[in-house]
């Protein structure tokens, strides 16, 4: 219980930082405005393609959006990390009475709700420029639980990659290296049907395809609640397999 | 029973580097304790082992009599530690930073925020408390990590190096505030490459040195194991081991010795009422033929006892360089 209020005053905490920079504050949430943009711009005309499901680019482009906002933002987690460690913060944490868990989990929190005001932002924008969605209020709320719990498990990853080079640079660098291959080694910028047969099974082994199709089931074809399940199963499994990494590599980090 | 009680205490970084090699004592209730050494002597590893930020590699350290290995968290209830290298969130205000300090240590909001103002009063800081802590000079940024320590009014006080980066005048200031939390009753144990600091603010010290502690008491007590003033006779920087040797031969011939210490290119030895012993001492060194390059009389300071107990002079590093990253810094500017 008290575990759980130190996480929160953490959350609180790590939440006004974001807030207290503005440049930080702007690109989080310019960057995916940024993106919707380009992509729909460039790829646009994707959908005058036979066999393009969808009614139009944008039905189909923004879940992916939201998808890469997710990634993107989770991965500054480490780098927060990190940084704590570096300016002398963490160790005030650290010989404060709390549990050690909640350190990490204030940090989850942060990028969670962080993501959560990201996602929310795209949608909002995408309204406005015409996208409709099959499930209405309660999908969008869906959307952007799964957006943010997929982005809390890849927080994980980056906290993996953070604690283990204890370098903020280092972790930007493979953040930004591994995010784009791992998209488009999957169904997010390009409809299966138009993957190599290679890359279409590439894209099956890579949980961000189940977050993009649940989503983008959600945006275009109401309630399918095997494909929101089966990305909250990838979701739960990859939070497990993740956040316990990051847990590990933090205690050895601090010890 | 003593407040804190180490015993034997081992610290041993990767394979062989052993930072605490070996050391054993107690800080009593209401008192402040120095620990007095030179760069890489072990203070801060000492430090961080007692306030259960680094296991020990050997031996046993307990505070409030409370194992800080086994229930970690029962000892950072107890103590409140302010590190070497200040630890000062440049994105939050002065009053947030203690606020949270308040409610990581299990202080409800509205206690946090009283015991925040009344701190932020104390260290002059209530002008600028709302403001980012980005924006505060040094002075202020060190007076704002020092009371990070306190928000909890923990009754032990660990300070690493608390005025090192202080101008004189806020040292002494500090000096002032330190002596009457102590007054209040707040025990305090403190590391300092400070001769002055120890002398003008602890009641008791070890000296510690290349892991070991080599001398302990009160100042008064280390002054007067000295025996007494020194008389200190430096030769030339290009005398040799001979002439050094030579000289400490005669030195140890004179009836009022109580000691000899050689080091560099000096040579002192201890007498009882020195001012009546130099001319005995210039008569002997001439009579040896020796020219010395300087001969001084100094009543016994700590700086002696540090110098009887290790061999060398106490040096500090004047400006110590806070480790910042390339990110860290961006942010900041
Ligand atoms: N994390 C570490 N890994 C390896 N060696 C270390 C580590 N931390 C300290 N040391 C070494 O242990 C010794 C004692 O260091 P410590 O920081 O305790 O000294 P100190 O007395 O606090 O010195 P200073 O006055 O410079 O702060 C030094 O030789 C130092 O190089
Ligand atoms: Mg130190």
């Amino acid at each position: 219980m008290t575990a759980l209020v130190d996480s929160l005053t953490l959350w609180r905490r790590n939440t006004l930082k974001t807030i207290r920079v503005p440049t930080v504050l702007f690109f989080a949430l310019f960057q995916p405005l940024l993106f919707l943009f380009l992509f729909s711009q460039v790829f646009g005309s994707l959908a005058n393609l036979p066999g393009f499901q969808y009614d139009s680019y944008l039905q189909f482009l923004v879940p992916s959006i939201v998808a890469l906002t997710a990634l993107n933002s989770a991965f500054s987690s480490g780098m927060s990390t990190v940084t704590d460690m570096e300016d002398g913060l963490m160790d005030k944490f650290l010989i404060a009475p709390i549990h050690r868990l909640s350190i990490m989990a204030g940090r989850i929190f942060a990028d969670g709700s962080r993501i959560m005001v990201q996602a929310l932002l795209i949608i909002g924008i995408s309204l406005l420029m015409g996208t409709t969605y099959a499930t209405g209020v309660l999908g969008i709320v869906v959307i952007i639980l799964l957006a943010a719990l997929f982005g809390m498990a890849w927080a994980g990853l980056s906290n993996i990659i953070a604690l283990r080079t204890g370098n903020a640079e280092a972790t930007m660098i493979v953040g930004i290296t591994i995010t784009f291959p791992i998209l488009f080694l999957s169904t997010a910028f390009m409809p299966a049907f138009l993957l190599p047969a290679w890359l279409e099974n590439v894209a099956k082994l890579n949980p961000i395809t189940y977050l993009v199709e649940a989503i983008r089931s959600l945006v275009n074809d109401g309630w399918i609640w095997s494909d929101v399940m089966q990305a909250l199963l990838v979701i739960l499994l990859l939070g497990a397999i993740m956040l316990t990494g990051a847990v590990r590599a933090f205690r050895k980090a601090v010890s | 029973m003593p407040l804190v009680e180490v015993h034997d205490l081992v610290k041993v970084y990767g394979k062989d580097v052993r930072a605490v090699d070996g050391v054993s004592f107690e800080v009593n209730a209401g008192e402040v304790f120095g620990f007095l050494g030179p760069n890489g002597a072990g203070k801060t590893t000492t430090i961080r082992v007692l306030v259960t930020r680094l296991e020990p590699t050997g031996g046993t350290a307990f505070v409030d009599g409370i194992d800080v290995t086994s229930d970690p968290n029962e000892v950072r209830r107890r103590i409140g530690y302010a590190a070497q290298f200040i630890g000062v969130d440049d994105d939050l205000t002065g009053g947030e930073t203690l606020v949270l300090q308040g409610r990581l240590h299990g202080m409800s909001t509205k206690a946090a925020v009283a015991q925040a103002d009344l701190l932020l009063e104390v260290i002059d800081l209530t002008d600028a408390a709302g403001r980012r802590a980005g924006t505060y000079s040094g002075g202020m940024r060190r007076r704002l990590d020092l009371a990070q320590a306190l928000v909890h009014k923990p009754r032990l006080l660990f300070l690493d190096e608390p005025t090192t980066g202080l101008d004189p005048q806020n040292r002494r200031a500090l000096w002032e505030y330190l002596r009457s939390l102590n007054e209040d009753g707040v025990t305090i144990f403190l590391t300092t490459q400070y001769l002055e600091e120890a002398d003008a603010l602890v009641h008791r010290l070890a000296i510690i040195d290349h892991g070991l502690i080599v001398a302990e008491g009160t100042p008064g007590e280390l002054k007067a194991g000295i025996g007494g003033d020194a008389i200190t006779v430096t030769l030339h920087a290009d005398a040799s081991l001979q002439e050094i040797a030579d000289v400490e031969a005669v030195l140890r011939g004179l009836d009022a010795a109580h000691d000899v210490r050689a080091f560099d290119h000096s040579v002192a030895v201890y007498v009882t009422d020195g001012g009546s012993r130099i001319a005995s001492v210039v008569r002997a060194l001439d009579e040896a033929g020796v020219n010395p390059a300087r001969l001084e009389l100094s009543e016994p300071t700590l700086d002696e006892v540090f110098l009887q107990h290790t061999g060398e002079r106490l040096r500090v590093e004047e400006v110590k360089q806070q480790r910042r990253t390339a990110m860290g810094r961006r942010r900041r500017s």
